[in-house]
């Protein structure tokens, strides 16, 4: 019985996801096709010229490529691409005339790469810090992360990139300002490599992470200050437990918690925030190829990226929802 | 009797800022003695808990204990021990091993997100290192006294427990250490009576086999009826009468011990004569002067109002009244 | 309302954080109501003059065009600070339609909504407004202002839905007495004392929000319609004019940064203070 309720929950939990990345998909698609400008008339008719053919063969090869037919009504236009998206089709690039899917492939290794070190590092520094300043009320240190945090705050991520960039990139030169590895070396598994990538990965990845450090402290701060004061931490203390055995085990397991559930959406907002921060320093990642997609009024690049973003974010809360119950014994529904 | 632990003038001072200073234990003095059932009483506010909590010196800022003597004998060396003159660290070693509290409120008391068995060897690896199948053993023993199931209890999460279950497993771990003094705070407020009269049994049973000193507290004087062998009564952060149980109930020497009595209905006895003590207790930042009670006492006189009464030794009783006299006198006696 | 303007005065001169971030706020109110008619902008370029640091003429030196860089931002403001007051008035009403709505309709109307809602909280609003905003072609402010509003109501509509959710179990008690006429004066009385202060912090949020978002759609290129945006002006000087690579023009860069930071700042300490007023119990202990 219990079990069934659980299945009925996780089914529902998949379908809300699908659900909300059909109707995004979908909006995505009606907007996109509200863009001014026949494009796929001038690129059959660059095609027509390019190759020699007739309009209508270009037509067809143009079809083919975007993956719907364009002159049919929208409804039938609609479905054509769904039925594309469905097979994992993100669609096309009419600047590249590739496949979203190819440009992705390359693109979206490097976003995640540098997302996810800056939210482990900036979740798990500002997660200590928030953890050390609730107990340390006096000291320093508090006063110095809020004041941090303010300031962080105020600041929106993309100026904190260019900061970064001017100082430590364009006037310090220590690090790059432009890629994410030097052109010169072989990908591969090699230590040049590695080190190269790293070394561009270091600004951008500082730029989120200094923007959200202080967030994450503060955050933690407010829910290890309210678990302070639950009885058993008295209790605790009370059976002549450790304070630092107390603090980890005791006030952190538990301060923690809500903060996982931030983790999801930060993650959805950071995804945001890439197109401006890969932007400042040219880092090929998606958000990159947003920007790169605007400027050329590559709507079919937007579009796909878009939904590929939707479907990463929607997959991240979902994950976190499976992961939450592992650490919260109150929310397991176990049989 | 040998004694225990005696409590010599004891002050909890509380600094409130701006708000002012309140002493909440204000010059408490007892003893207890090896193997006794003692019972504090007291209404919230009397400073009971907070006295429970200054013999574990676990007042909670911004209160701090500002004067008095706590002499533990039970190191079984000539001298007594002073445990407020010790460091944190060596307060920290007795916790639980000499001194357990169990608190009050259960829902609360227990980790929600770790096992009771990993609490439970928690409790004991922080006072000695023990294979962890030994420290099962002695959980399970322990839970088997208060008539817990360990298979059961053992692998659960608090929130699959009842109240009353987790208060019993509280109480199991505070026998972990086989502690020489048990202090319990409230042990059966917030549960419904048939686990109340459970829970009452239980400690008796632990304290008849093993011996324990106990201190219960509580405001519920049907409690004290079924357990301690003697009473302390708290008021306003003084102790205002100390007796053996049936004696105090057979005739309070007190006012304020009488009018609690007086408030308590019985299943049996009719209602007309029963009523509560009117007036609140007095706010101790601006202490009544004279005696704390006399605003509230129906036998307050000019010299209550400025002579503040001392603890007299009366038999077998102590009692700070300028009219206890009178209230023997005058008392009807209340049958157990 | 008087008694509660006096209140509130008051108790700001007491809270020291939200009179220091209110006198900014006014501080740029001003700047962008009458500044522009105090210190007026001279267009003309005088690439002679170019990038010149901050003197007596120039207190924030001349842009890459010789133009005064303090005057670009003081005509800036009244963009910016328009659009963020436009995006918060139209967010708020959007919110508080659509919580409404959701709320008081129940049922699928509100699955519907409460979808919709979940789904702007999800998918990140900086490629959703480059992406509606290049299809759509914002010019204008007013046009910028609905284009942001457009992701952000969520936070502001999930609480007023759950206002009026608890609102509706006390109603039922109230309408069995009222006969259904209190209804909506009900709603009016129990509703606007409650929402007020959360919908006056949610403004400021929003307000800052739609400053950070604006000017950084502008500074990536979207709608530069305005030369003396803020974000036009970053992103000349980070994109077109190369201003950054050049040590000596980077007033020029740091200025509209600068002015962004502080009204921030005084909108984090106005609204922090605002909360501890409105909330004592956040209030910190004497």
């Amino acid at each position: 019985m219990e079990r069934g309720r659980t299945q009925m929950r996780w089914v529902r939990r998949v379908l809300l996801a699908a659900l909300t990345i059909w109707l995004v998909a979908s909006i995505t698609f009606v907007v996109v096709e509200q863009a001014p400008g026949d494009i796929f008339y001038l690129m059959a008719q660059e095609i027509a010229q390019a190759r020699g053919v007739s309009i209508e063969v270009a037509y067809a090869q143009v079809r083919s490529m975007v993956g719907y037919d364009p002159t049919r009504p929208l409804l039938d236009r609609y479905l054509e691409w769904l039925r594309e998206l469905l097979r994992g089709n993100l669609g096309f690039s009419y600047f590249y005339r590739i496949s979203v899917n190819q440009i992705l492939f390359q693109a979206l290794p490097w976003t995640v790469f540098v997302l996810s070190i800056a939210l482990l590092l900036s979740f798990g520094i500002g997660v200590l810090l928030g953890l050390v300043i609730a107990v340390r009320r006096r000291s320093w240190l508090d006063p110095m992360v809020t004041s941090y945090a303010s300031l962080t705050d105020a600041t929106p991520d993309y100026l904190t990139a260019l900061l970064l960039l001017i100082l430590f990139a364009l006037n310090l030169k220590w690090f790059p300002s432009k890629g994410a590895y030097d052109s010169n070396l072989s990908p591969g598994l090699n230590l040049p490599f590695i080190l190269s990538v790293l070394h561009h990965a270091t600004l951008p990845i500082l730029a989120y992470t200094l923007e959200n450090i202080g967030a994450w402290a503060l955050a933690m701060k407010g829910s290890a200050i309210s678990v302070l004061g639950e009885d058993f931490i008295a209790f605790a203390r009370a059976q002549g437990l450790r304070e630092r055995r107390i603090l980890t085990h005791y006030v952190g397991r538990n301060a923690i918690l809500p903060m996982v559930t931030g983790l999801a959406l930060a993650f959805g907002g950071m995804f945001g925030g890439s197109v401006l921060i890969e932007t400042v320093f040219h880092y090929p990642g998606i958000g990159w190829f947003f920007k790169f997609a605007l400027d050329h009024r590559d709507y079919g690049m937007m579009r796909g990226l878009l939904i590929l973003t939707t479907v990463a974010i929607v997959l991240a809360n979902l994950i976190a929802d499976l992961v939450y119950p592992l650490l919260d014994p109150r929310i397991r529904m176990e049989d | 009797m040998k004694p225990l632990v005696q409590v010599r003038d004891l002050r909890v001072t509380f600094d409130l800022g701006r708000h002012g200073r309140l002493i909440a234990v204000d010059g408490v003095s007892f003893d207890l003695a090896q193997g006794e059932f003692v019972a504090l009483v007291g209404e919230s506010g009397s400073g009971k808990s907070t006295t429970a909590l200054a013999l574990i010196r676990l007042v909670p800022p911004p209160g701090f204990i500002s004067g008095g003597r706590l002499l533990w004998w039970g190191d079984s060396k000539g001298e007594p021990v002073d445990l407020l003159q010790l460091s944190e660290a060596q307060m920290r070693e007795r916790r639980w091993r000499d001194i357990a509290m169990v608190f009050q409120g259960a829902q609360n008391a227990l980790n929600p997100v770790m096992r009771i068995a990993e609490q439970m060897m928690e409790t004991v690896r922080a006072h000695q290192a023990m294979p962890r199948d030994e420290i099962l053993d002695r959980a399970a023993r322990c839970l088997r006294m208060v008539r817990l199931e360990p298979s059961r209890v053992l692998r659960a999460y608090p929130h699959e427990l009842s109240g009353g279950m987790r208060q019993r497993v509280l109480i199991a771990m505070s026998l972990l250490m086989s502690p020489r003094l048990l202090i319990l705070d409230e042990p059966t407020t917030a549960l419904d009576v048939i686990t109340q009269a459970h829970i009452l049994e239980i400690l008796r049973e632990i304290q008849e086999q093993l011996g324990l000193t106990m201190l219960l507290l509580t405001h519920d004087l049907a409690v004290v009826a079924k357990t301690a062998r003697r009473v302390l009564i708290m008021y306003a952060g003084q102790i205002v009468e100390e007796a053996p149980t049936v004696t105090l109930f057979e005739s309070p020497y007190h006012p304020y011990t009488r009018g609690l009595l007086q408030a308590v209905p019985t299943l049996r006895g009719d209602l007309t004569g029963k009523r509560p003590i009117p007036g609140a207790p007095p706010d101790l930042r601006h202490p009544p002067p004279g005696c704390r009670f006399h605003p509230r006492c129906p036998y307050a006189d000019e010299m209550c109002r400025r002579v503040e009464p001392e603890l007299e030794d009366v038999g077998s009783r102590r009692v700070a009244c300028h009219h206890w006299r009178r209230v023997a006198q005058e008392a009807p006696s209340q049958k157990l | 309302m008087r008694t509660f303007l006096g209140d509130f005065l008051s108790a700001l001169r007491g809270n020291r954080r939200a009179a220091i971030g209110s006198l900014i706020l006014v501080g740029y109110l001003l700047m962008a109501l009458i500044g522009p008619e105090l210190i007026p902008m001279d267009s003309t370029m005088r690439y002679a003059e170019r990038f010149r640091p901050p003197s007596l003429a120039h207190p924030l030196g001349t842009d890459y065009a010789g133009r005064d860089v303090l005057a670009q931002i003081v005509h800036g403001s009244r963009d910016v600070l328009a659009i963020a007051i436009l995006t918060a008035l139209f967010t708020t009403s959007m919110a508080v339609g659509i919580g409404a709505l959701a709320g008081y309709s129940g049922g699928m109307v509100d699955g519907f909504l409460m979808l919709l809602t979940n789904i702007q909280l999800t998918v990140p609003a900086v490629p959703v407004y480059l992406l509606i905003g290049s299809v759509f072609q914002i010019r204008d402010p007013v046009g910028f202002a609905v284009l942001i509003s457009l992701w952000m109501w969520g936070p502001l509509a999930r609480a007023v839905r759950s206002q009026i959710l608890s609102l509706k179990e006390r109603e039922f008690i109230e309408a069995a007495r009222v006969l259904g006429l209190g209804t909506t004066h009900i709603l009016a009385r129990e509703l606007f004392p409650n929402l007020t202060p959360f919908v006056v912090i949610h403004f400021i949020r929003m307000m800052r929000d739609a400053i950070t978002a604006s000017v950084g759609l502008i500074f990536l290129g979207l709608a530069p319609f305005s030369p003396t945006n803020w974000g036009t002006m970053l992103n000349l000087a980070v994109f077109q004019t190369g201003a950054i690579y050049i040590p000596n023009a980077l007033h020029y860069v740091i200025a509209p940064m600068a002015a962004i930071v502080l009204f921030q700042l005084g909108a984090i300490f106005f609204a922090h203070g605002l909360d501890e007023i409105l909330n004592p119990r956040l209030r910190a202990p004497a």
